[in-house]
Parts: structure tokens; sequence; C-alpha cells
């Protein structure tokens, strides 16, 4: 009973943000200026019709969860505390890869996910966290010529520290 | 003809067979197979992770690499769900119901071996179908102009969206998801820009491999860690002879020759994919096997089958892909996308402008099918070894793999944060049983038929008759018609005969 009861929450919830996402784009599409070039077909056109679809199937969603049409489906149960933590773990990164680099932020990142999948050998966790970015870094950085982050505190650090030697 | 496409193929084998290009075929399959096989980790999700690591090559190098990285994750797929029964994408559900029933009897060994030969044999003759078959697909494609090519667009995207999942709206909300993500950035004929949030970073549009590791790796993360805590996985080791028996052979060569049969016909049309093919190989099987009670159970048939059809429709996907440059599914789309990053457009310009670059795209699959033969049939036990891996380090290192490929794209930030936002919606998606694979596609091809809708009306004047009254683009559209509607009547019948079957037991009660 409570399973369908919360299935029936996230089928309204699909259905909402279809209907958001259709609205926002037909919003934006409608109040651009047409631009002057002269073109049969503007660039609106397009977007238009995807909003009118969005808005359509988002309609047949909340239709769908308010006649309750649908055979019983399984709604997972969730641990939602572990889902937060990754995710925060994971946007944590916005913030830190620059400034700590790759290594640093890197390492963090996979520690944090590793405890919220159960593991209790943080320290383990840490130096594997740490042999995998500093590996991929000197992979990406020296062998194929792309940038991981160094980070800017770091860059600040290394300077410090050879300028005192 | 057939001579020119042999001459052309025999150019493509001095391409690939150069030390340099086989050492980077080797590396593909190697890695695919190691990256396929880790849990959780379809096909295009390998192929999108792995794209960073062919930067910095030169094109038909890199491609080379691919075809190896895209056969190779096709095997290491099949290994996973024999021993684990976690399919890592739904062309390898088939596979997972008798291959995990197999190494649950204590057969892993076999099951792996059949799919592994199987697969050998249906990707070597598909890729031999696809070496004969592309040049044809060119010359149709030739007749094309745009308003049939937006009809054909139009028909890849209703097959991916009507035939995954079982909600239609799901499947639409996804597509339409995908299209709109597709808008963002500037407008090819008029320099507008749409959809950017004033954001500069997003004039260039959002890149398929954001979408596709933010979906599949980051989406299926953190879906995997709400519910690890309810779940058990039982890993199978391998024992006792590696070996197919004499029956084990006699029961495999048909299905593995039927099911590539239904696979790369099915895999090549431009709206196929390999989900069709697999199933329809499984249920020949069945009803033409003398002990269709083993079914379900453990039949080497119902491995063997499905597995050579899963891998003929990859190769099969391949024709579209190069001929029209039409991707019918996610890991298709990824490689399209790794195709723009070249500035490569696939199609059939592709074929003049740059036949080192096919042939020997060509040429190095039937290389990379021999080596993956040889690397998974002794090497079985190694791959296995990887399935080992504790899952915390496991979905920790796809999280950091994840992060690493999306900076590496453009060396910006705002990619990790699409990354980021995009993987949450891949979780709620994941939650709510809405498929990924309409969006993926939605978005990559959604910019390429726009494009063509502009360019068939722009000489229509405007009058969009035109999709109707052109023979070609009229029976596209038709079709793609008929598989949105025919399956939603029969549905929709289906559930009447249910409720009225229900109401008929209520009144007798």
């Amino acid at each position: 009973m409570l399973k369908s009861a919360n299935f029936r929450i996230g089928e309204t919830i699909l259905g909402l943000a279809s209907l958001g996402l259709g609205l926002f784009i037909g919003v934006e599409t409608w109040s651009t200026p047409p631009i002057a070039a002269q073109t049969v077909i503007g660039p609106g056109l397009f977007p238009a019709l995807i909003a009118t679809g969005l808005i359509l199937v988002g309609l047949q969603l909340l239709c769908e969860a308010y006649l309750h049409r649908l055979q019983a489906e399984e709604f997972p149960e969730l641990d939602w505390k572990a889902v937060i933590l990754v995710a925060a773990a994971f946007a944590s990164q916005l913030v830190l890869l620059e400034r700590l680099g790759w290594i640093v932020s890197g390492t963090f990142l996979f520690a944090v996910s590793a405890m919220a999948f159960g593991s209790r050998t943080h320290l383990r966790n840490l130096l594997i966290g740490l042999l995998l970015t500093a590996l991929t870094y000197l992979v990406f950085d020296y062998g194929l010529d792309l940038d991981l982050p160094t980070g800017s505190y770091v860059e600040d650090l290394i300077d410090l520290a050879g300028g005192s030697v | 003809m057939n001579m020119d496409t042999l001459a052309a193929l025999f150019h493509g084998f001095a391409v690939a067979a150069t030390p340099y290009n086989l050492f980077w075929s080797l590396v593909g399959v190697t890695l695919g197979t190691a990256i396929g096989v880790l849990p959780g980790i379809g096909p295009a999700l390998t192929v999108a992770l792995l794209l960073p690591v062919t930067y910095g090559m030169e094109p038909t190098s890199a491609f080379i690499m691919f075809a190896g990285i895209y056969y190779g994750a096709m095997y290491g797929g099949s290994t996973t769900s024999i021993l684990l029964n976690t399919p890592g994408e739904s062309a390898s559900i088939v596979t997972a119901l008798d291959g995990h029933a197999m190494a649950r009897k204590g057969r892993g060994a076999q099951a792996l071996a059949t799919a592994a030969i199987g697969s050998f044999v249906a990707g070597t003759i598909a890729t031999i179908a696809l070496t004969f078959v592309a040049p044809l697909m060119v010359k149709i494609a030739l007749l094309f102009g745009p308003t049939e090519y937006f009809a054909l667009m139009v028909l890849a995207l209703t097959t991916v969206t009507a035939v995954l999942g079982d909600s239609l709206s799901r499947g639409l909300a996804s597509l339409l998801f995908g299209l709109a993500l597709g808008l963002v950035g500037i407008d090819l004929q008029t320099g507008q820009a749409r959809f950017t949030l004033g954001i500069s970073e997003l004039l260039d549009g959002i890149d398929v491999v954001v979408v596709a590791v933010g979906l599949f790796a980051v989406g299926e993360t953190l879906f995997t860690v709400a519910r690890h805590c309810f779940e058990t996985e039982e890993l199978y080791q391998l024992k006792g002879s590696k070996w197919l028996s004499r029956e084990d052979w006699r029961r495999s060569w048909k299905p593995w020759l039927r099911g590539t049969a239904l696979g790369f016909p099915i895999g090549a049309l431009p709206a196929g994919g390999s989900e069709i093919p697999t199933f329809l190989s499984y249920l020949t099987e069945k009803r033409l096997s003398k002990h269709p009670e083993e079914f379900g159970h453990g039949a080497i048939e119902a491995v063997a089958g499905p597995e050579a059809a899963n891998n003929a429709s990859a190769a099969g996907v391949l024709a579209p892909l190069l001929a029209l440059g039409l991707p019918t599914s996610a890991t298709a789309a990824i490689m399209l996308a790794a195709f723009q990053q070249y500035g490569i457009q696939p199609g059939p310009l592709l074929f003049d402008n740059n036949p080192e670059l096919v042939w020997g795209l060509i040429a190095s699959l039937y290389i990379g099918n021999v080596m993956l033969l040889l690397l998974n049939l002794p090497l079985a036990g190694v791959w296995v070894k990887l399935l080992a891996i504790p899952r915390p380090w496991l979905y920790s290192g796809i999280l950091l793999f994840a992060t690493m490929g999306a900076y590496t794209l453009n060396n910006n930030i705002v990619d990790v944060a699409l990354l980021w936002i995009i993987g949450v919606i891949g979780f709620g998606m994941r939650v709510l049983n809405v498929p990924v694979a309409p969006c993926i596609v939605g978005l990559i091809l959604g910019p390429l038929a726009e494009q063509q809708f502009r360019r068939a009306l722009t000489i229509s004047q405007g009058d969009a008759s035109v999709f109707f009254t052109h023979p070609i683009s009229l029976a596209l559209i038709v079709i793609a018609l008929t598989l949105v509607l025919v399956p939603t009547v029969l549905r929709w019948r289906a559930a009447r005969q249910a409720s009225e079957a229900a109401n008929q037991a209520a009144n007798q009660v």
C-alpha cells in the first residue's frame, strides 16, 4: 500500500518535471526576440516543438499518476543518507578540485564515497585514493598531455617551498 | 563493385596491421574487456570513460582503439552478466537469465566459453556482412535529401523510445529531455545562443560524454549506494574443466549462427538496437530446442544464441553509424560524439573523404575479434578476479574516473558541475524506472535532426507537407508511427481484457 502511494508521488514528480521544463523552454523561446537573419525557419520552431512535447508528456504522466492506472510497480527502498553523502562529496569537487588539486580532492572523494558504501577501513581507502589519483595525474599530465589540476593552493605551496630552499 | 570493396578492405588491413595500430588495437580490446567486466559498467559507459585516453592521438589510430574498446566491452559485459547476474545493459539481460543459472550449477566456465566463441563467430560473420552492407548503404544514402534524413532520424528516435522500457510516456519524457539538452548552445544556422543561461561554457553545447557518464556512472553509483544495504550479490567462481565438451559444442554452434542471422540485420536497420535480436534469439532457441524445460535453468543454447545475437547486432549498429551518421544505441551515440570530437561527421561522405579511417576501422574489427578470442578463452580467470573488487572501491573509483573524464573534456569545472546535475537527474530516472538510452540518443540526434528539418523546410519554402509527399520520407514516418501505435494499442487491449476478466471474476464471487 505504502509502496504504490510512493510510486504515485514519483510519477507526479516526473510529470511536474516534464511540464516545468516544457514551460521553461516555451517561455524562453517565446520571449527571445526574433533574429533579423533571413531564414524560412527560425531558431525558435524546434524548441517550441520540444516544449509542446514535454508539456503533453508531463500532462499525460500527471493523468496516469492521478488516475493511478498503472499496475502496482515497485518503488525501491532507498538509503537516503548514503546518497546524500556521496552527492555532497561529489559536489565538494566543484569547490575543491581547482584549489586543492586533483590528488587531494580526488582522494577525499574516494574515501568519503567508500565510507558511504559501508567500508570502515578509512586509512586504507585514503591510501588507495591517493594511489589512484597520483597515478592518473602522472599518466595524464605527463603521458597524455592533458591537464588534471595541480590546484592553485598546492601550486602556491610548491612556490613557497621552492622559494625558501 | 564488390572488387572495389575488397580492394578497400585490403587497403584497410594495410592500415590496421601496422605494428603501431596493432598495438592500439590490443590496448583497446584489453581496456575494453577490463572495464566492461566491471559490474555496473556497460559498453556505453566503457566507451565514454575511455574517451579521454584517445585525446591527442591521430584519428585513425584513435578509432582503431575505439573499435577495440567497443568489441572488448561487449565481451566483458557478458562475463559480468553470467557470473554476477548484474547485466550492464539491457541487451545482456537475456544472457544473464541462463548464463547465471549455469554459473550456479558450476558450469560458469562453459557459459563464458560459449559466450566468447559465439561472440567471435558472430562478430566475424557480422563484420564481413558490415564490410559489404556499409558501402551499399552509402549508395542508398546518396539518394537521400534532408527530408528523408529527417524522417530517418524520427524513425530512429521513435524506435529507441518505443522499444525500450514498458511505459511509453516515460520513454518519451527521457527522449524529450535529451532533445531539450541538445538545444543548449549556439544555433548553427543563425548564430543565436539558446538556453545558455548566460554561462559562456554552454555556448558549445552540452557534451554527450558528460550526459552519458552522468546518467550511467554517477546516477548508477548513487542508485547503487542507495540500494547496496538491501541487496546481496552472489559471485560464482570458476571451477572444474574450462573447456566445452563435445555435447556443448553440438548444442552451441547452431544457436551461434542463428543468433548472428537475427542480430546483424536487425542491428543494421536504422531503427535497430540489440534488445530485440537478443530476445528473439532466446525465443527462437527455446522453440527449436529439444529440451525447452531447461530454459531458465541453465540451457547452454540460451547463452550461445543471445550472446551471438548481441555481438552481431553490435557490428550491425556500425553500418548506419558509419554510412548514415545515424546512431541507434547509446554506445553508438557516444561513438558518434567521439567522431565529432575529431571534427569528423560520419555519413556517406566519410567513405570518400576518409577511406583510410573507415576501412582501417573495419579491418581492425576483424583483428580485434581474433585478439578478443585469444584474450578471453585462456584469461577468463583473470577477468573474473576483477569482479571481486570490493564494491566501495569499485564505485568510488568509478566516481573518480567520471570526474576526471568530465574535467579533461574542456579543462573546466563547468563540465563537472553539469556532470553532478545530470548524475542526480540520472539517479531520479533510475529510481522512477525511466529508460536512459532515449535521452542520450535524443541529445546527439536532436541537433542533427533539427538541421535536416530546417534544411528540408528551407528547400520547400516552409511547406511542411514535404515530409509526407516524398515517398521514402512518408514510408519512414508511417513505420515510425506504426512502431509507436501498435504496442500502445496492444497494451491498451491487454489492460482492458485484464480488467474485464477481473470484473467477471468479481461478479462471479
